[in-house]
């Protein structure tokens, strides 16, 4: 029997596709605005937050992992961009402060999950707390604002025609898709998930892996959140809670599996953008943001169902 | 006809006796005047269980060496031992004749060791070379990252080498289980294994995959790799077995060569005859009501078309090779499994629910592994005991703890469990005395049906003897029971009669009279 | 989750169950705790403070004490904070449009159990693990609340409903008889009941409870249906002690509540634990929390600190449960 590789995502096309094809569809049709180059553009330039979170969210995922912590930490490292750039005046040294903060928390929930051996989402619940606390102490409840025009200009400014948050996403997209698919690293992230067991009898330790999957997620809240202050123009203490729920939807709703050590990366953009999808809709439906959340809520549930049903068949 | 076989597990007493057989059992590839691999009184201890006890065992060069034994016998752990994820606590590796030391993987990949679990070591969503090379992959130009081409131009070599044309780049989650033991093999082979061990490799083949399997193993041969092969299948064994060594219980029973054993002699080597017969053993005179009515039952487990009756006061026996369907058969009747034809009608009533069911009116199982299916390890001896019968003892609902503690209490002096107080956690108790425990449970729910599966395993001669006289006075007072046992000698003694299983289905009845380890056998052999 | 080979720990040589000698250690921790604090600052053996943590301690109780049941049988509801939030904005308008308590304590226990509920068909019948279904549930949940109250808030309610969450009776707040109550409610039926007993064998080893004939399923489905339900009581409560309702009442819920749970000794991977452990746990974090308000430290550290114990907590249950290979 001869088969190409190629047939495994074809067969996942169908998946997500379809139900971003539906989104696409039905919201074209009843909501006003929806298909305007504009809004189009406005989703996509929305998406690319969320995007930097569900990437590596996605390769958490695989491992059988979960990180809860990435809203808060991603909270946080906007934060840490606001607050570091409006004191110093400089824009890079609050992109450094976000990435330490950032990776810092995500080096922490490896070795919480990996050496302590605490399940991942009772750990992760646990330094979303500490994160969020961490928020509400530096900000001391309030938003950050008068932040240096340098961090503003990042979202609105282009580069090669496109938006610079579009080009960020972009290449980390390409970054992770060679990690993933082309590293070492990426191959032990589907043998975390897959057979964990083969990484053992191959010799290697999986702490060591584990702890940098986790602590990627954290760069990448890092990176995140410099994106966020940018696009808001300020830090404020409670800004990204709950972007790890919108993250591990689109991760879902893309195809990756919860038990298997299969993961799609493009499948997580699908998703990301069909997450994003739905939001402008049902916000252009004037459906308060609160429903859609519960919308999203919804759909993960659909998802992981499914997602059950097929891992059993 | 005279059997070299050694009943032996006192430390290296016979020595030269020992390789004598030794050089006249192996494989005639070979001119190497010492073992490829010798291993010398590897023991292997865990809390509360020996798995190995002064295993004795060597390879040679392109031999086929059978590895013999029941569940629990030793083999999984000798072969993780062989493969350094477990270190043997005491006992001497030789490689080529040269102490060495398999503490790790690693020391075990130099050795030339491969080993193939039955489960294989393949992460499903990556391609064949990936899992090939898994931990050794061709760097590309990137620190990190990995040449794809090499991977997959080294990967079809290997796999031409052992003649199985496929692209290296498929997924392994898209192919067939005897692809999957192919590139396990392909695997083994780029490591440079010269002796590969492979447990029960034919389980999920057809007979033409079996067949390549073994011209594989035939090519094997010829390059001078020894194959350790590790099955239950006797067919197997004489088909293609150079030597064979069993195990049980942890101790190297013995080693024969094909021709000069027959299968009767490896079953009795493999179960053993370490049991005290001499407990008296009441036969029902007459057969009382009917109790259990199994009619044309199969199930998705790989049960079909099973007819099987139990009568107030029997103790009948269910035998067969592991894999017969035994175990199948007895969740089955207790519910445990879904069935998709047939019935199971118990003390008259149609059973169409699960084991909640089961339980309430009367069946019990006592499952193999009493550890993960049997018992709370974690919780006491009394919370145990009183389990299965919490709602004959309080049928109001409310839970009252003297009550239950009188209860345990009684069963414990009734069954003559050894235990501190009912207060003890389960898990701290002996195997005989968990086992106890097991049937205590359903003896305080007044079970009328005892479905026991492989009741005496690991569990020392004593407590064998008082779980035989337990079920004697069980259906001496009414009871009914069903036993699986691999033990035909105890089925022999102790059943009124018994079914013998194959490959999921009835093969025969035997009386009490044509109650006999031969026909029990013969009935129950895997004919190739 | 639950690991079928657990290691067993050894009772000690004492007198003592090693249950309780677990309950001893946590109560004399609370003791210890007490009286640091009470060197540490003036004000917190005062009646005011004591009564204070009483009724703190208790609100955090009503919904860990159902928590505590799922706990037990190695699952987690992470939906409970939103579940409070929910149920007592719905409550709260059912009280204010028909003027009767009664009828919305009613609509608070109903929403609170149908939530339940909800998250034991999706544990049960659709196989989800109930982390990640509980934590669909919560955003679920907290979506329809803020919908639902639209940014408004409900308040004034009848004065004798009112009594339930701020009233006192012989100079102790209702809620620590209602606490008093609820323990032991849920103490017998954890200890006294055949329903708690099965509870209990599901979470040590599921799969022997099925096949010594204990309906899993319906088991499970139970407990959801009661820490659901107790998050309707906790909410009732909570309404009548800060007198109104909004949406965002049950963000920091859910993480104490859990935190309580681990602290008074109820094992993340099922099968040990009580009741009265969690009251205790309960007990210890307020004390904790107050402490540090008495002590002036910025209450924005509180959900920091709680993560913290959070770890802790679960990083001692296993390493005492680690087996010594």
């Amino acid at each position: 029997m001869r088969e190409s590789a190629a047939a495994s995502p074809l067969r996942r096309i169908p998946g997500v596709a379809v139900m971003l094809a539906l989104l696409v569809g039905i919201f074209g049709t009843i909501a006003p605005g929806f298909l305007s180059p504009a809004n189009i553009s406005n989703v996509l330039l929305q998406s690319t937050i969320l995007t930097m979170l569900a990437l590596p969210m996605t390769l958490i995922i695989m491992t059988e992992g979960l990180d809860l912590s990435m809203g808060a930490v991603v909270t946080l490292t906007s934060l840490a961009v606001a607050i570091v750039s409006l004191a110093t005046g400089s824009m890079l040294l609050g992109l450094a402060a976000a990435i330490v903060v950032g990776t810092a928390f995500g080096a922490l929930n490896g070795w919480l999950v990996a050496i302590a051996g605490i399940p991942p989402f009772v750990a992760t619940l646990g330094t979303l707390g500490m994160a969020q606390g961490l928020c509400l102490i530096v900000s001391d409840g309030q938003s950050v604002v008068g932040i240096p025009r340098a961090v503003r200009d990042i979202y609105s400014a282009t580069l090669a025609g496109l938006p610079v948050p579009v080009v960020v996403a972009l290449i980390a997209y390409a970054a992770f898709h060679v990690l993933l698919y082309h590293t070492r690293f990426g191959t032990y992230i589907f043998a975390l998930g897959g057979n964990r067991e083969a990484l053992r009898y191959a010799g290697l330790s999986p702490a060591k892996w584990l702890i940098g999957v986790y602590t990627i997620g954290g760069l990448m809240a890092g990176i995140a959140g410099l994106l966020m202050t940018a696009r808001m123009n300020a830090g404020h203490p409670t800004a990204g809670l709950g972007l790890e729920f919108d993250a591990i939807a689109a991760v879902a709703v893309g195809g990756t599996s919860f038990e298997r050590g299969n993961g799609w990366l493009f499948g997580t953009v699908l998703g990301v953008i069909a997450v994003g999808v739905l939001r402008n809709g049902l916000n252009l439906l004037a459906l308060p943001s609160s429903l859609q959340v519960a919308s999203v809520g919804f759909l993960v549930i659909v998802a992981l169902f499914l997602d059950g049903l097929r891992s059993r068949s | 006809m005279s059997v070299a076989v050694h009943e032996t597990h006192s430390p290296s007493d016979n020595g030269q006796e020992h390789r004598d057989l030794e050089n006249q059992g192996r494989g005639k590839q070979t001119d190497a005047a010492v073992p490829l691999l010798e291993l010398r009184d590897i023991s292997k201890e865990f809390p509360g269980v020996k798995a190995l006890d002064s295993v004795s065992f060597s390879v040679w060069p392109g031999e086929v060496h059978m590895l013999l034994g029941e569940n629990g016998a030793g083999k999984s752990s000798l072969m993780k031992v062989l493969c350094g994820a477990y270190r043997a606590d005491s006992g001497e590796f030789y490689y080529k004749g040269e102490k060495a030391v398999i503490a790790s993987a690693a020391d075990a990949q130099r050795l030339g060791i491969a080993v193939i679990f039955q489960e294989f070591s393949l992460v499903p969503y990556l391609d064949i070379a990936q899992n090939i090379f898994l931990g050794r992959e061709p760097a590309g130009r990137l620190p990190g990252t990995i040449d794809r081409r090499r991977i997959l131009r080294d990967a079809k070599k290997i796999l031409d080498s052992i003649g199985f044309d496929i692209d290296p780049s498929i997924k392994v989650d898209r192919l067939g289980v005897a692809q999957q033991q192919m590139v396990e093999i392909a695997k083994a082979i780029s490591q440079n294994a010269r002796i590969l061990v492979m447990d029960e490799p034919t389980a999920a083949l057809s007979d033409r995959e079996t067949e390549l399997l073994f011209a594989l193993i035939a090519r094997l041969k010829a390059d001078g790799v020894a194959v350790i092969y590790i099955s239950h299948r006797l067919a197997e064994v004489f088909a293609i077995g150079d030597r064979i060594t069993v195990l049980r219980d942890g101790r190297r029973i013995g080693e024969v060569r094909p021709a000069d054993a027959t299968p009767d002699q490896l079953v009795r080597m493999m179960v053993g005859r370490n049991i005290d017969l001499s407990y008296p053993r009441n036969f029902a005179k007459a057969p009382g009501k009917l109790l259990l009515e199994v009619k044309g039952l199969s199930a998705a487990s790989g049960i079909s078309d099973i007819d099987v009756v139990v009568r107030q006061g029997e103790i009948v026996g269910l035998c067969g090779l592991i894999g017969s369907g035994r175990t199948e058969l007895a969740r089955a009747i207790f519910g445990a499994d879904t069935i998709t034809a047939g019935e199971v009608i118990f003390d008259g009533q149609r059973m169409n629910a699960g084991p909640d069911q089961a339980a309430r009116r009367g069946i019990a199982l006592i499952p193999e592994n009493r550890k993960s299916e049997g018992l709370a390890l974690l919780r006491s001896a009394g919370d145990n005991l009183v389990v299965a019968a919490l709602r004959k003892l309080f049928p109001t609902g409310l839970f009252e703890p003297p009550r239950a503690f009188a209860t345990a209490n009684d069963l414990i002096q009734r069954l003559r469990i050894a235990t501190p107080s009912p207060r003890q956690p389960v898990g701290l108790l002996s195997g005989g005395n968990q086992q106890k425990i097991v049937i205590g449970k359903w003896l305080a729910a007044g079970a009328k049906l005892f479905i026991f599966d492989e009741p005496t395993r690991g569990i020392d001669v004593g407590a064998k003897s008082e779980i035989f006289a337990l079920i004697d006075r069980l259906v001496a007072d009414g009871a009914a029971a069903l036993m699986i046992s691999s033990e035909q000698a105890e089925i022999c003694h102790v059943c009124d009669r018994a079914y013998v299983m194959r490959e999921g289905r009835i093969a025969g009845e035997l009386s009490r009279h044509e109650l006999t380890e031969e026909n029990i056998v013969r009935l129950g052999m895997h004919h190739a | 989750m639950t690991d079928m080979t657990k290691p067993v720990v050894a009772p000690p040589g004492s007198l003592v169950s090693g249950d309780l000698m677990q309950l001893l250690y946590r109560l004399s921790a609370a003791l210890l705790i007490c009286i640091i604090l009470s060197l540490l600052n003036d004000s917190f053996l005062s009646l005011g403070n004591i009564l204070n943590v009483l009724r703190q301690a208790s609100l955090l109780f009503f919904i860990a004490s159902g928590l505590t049941l799922v706990v037990l049988t190695a699952g987690l509801d992470l939906s409970v904070g939103a579940n409070v939030a929910l149920s007592a904005c719905l409550a709260g308008t059912v009280i204010q449009h028909t003027g009767s308590p009664l009828l919305g304590i009613l609509t608070g226990l109903l929403a609170g159990g149908i939530v339940g509920l909800l998250n034991g068909v999706m544990v049960t019948a659709l196989r989800i693990p109930s982390f990640i279904a509980t934590y669909g549930m919560l955003w679920v949940l907290n979506g329809l609340t803020y919908w639902y109250m639209a940014g408004e808030t409900i308040h004034g309610f009848p004065p004798g409903f009112r009594q339930i969450g701020s009233g006192y009776l012989l100079g102790l707040p209702i809620p620590v008889y209602l606490l008093l109550i609820f323990l032991a409610i849920g103490t017998a039926f954890a200890q006294r009941t055949i329903w708690g007993q099965e509870i209990y064998a599901v979470g040590a080893n599921p799969v022997a409870a099925r096949l010594s004939g204990i309906p899993v399923s319906r088991r499970l489905l139970l407990v959801y249906c009661v820490s659901g339900t107790m998050a309707g009581l906790a909410s009732i409560i909570f309404l009548a002690r800060l007198n109104s309702a909004e949406a965002d009442i049950g963000e920091s819920l859910t993480l104490p509540a859990i935190a309580a749970v681990l602290i008074g000794g109820t094992s993340l991977f099922g099968g040990v634990g009580t009741v009265f452990g969690t009251f205790i746990g309960a007990l210890i974090l307020t004390l904790v929390l107050n402490g540090m308000n008495l002590l002036s430290v910025n209450a924005n550290w509180q959900p920091f600190i709680t993560g913290v114990i959070v770890i802790v907590a679960v990083w001692l249950d296993m390493t005492t449960r680690r087996h010594k290979l």
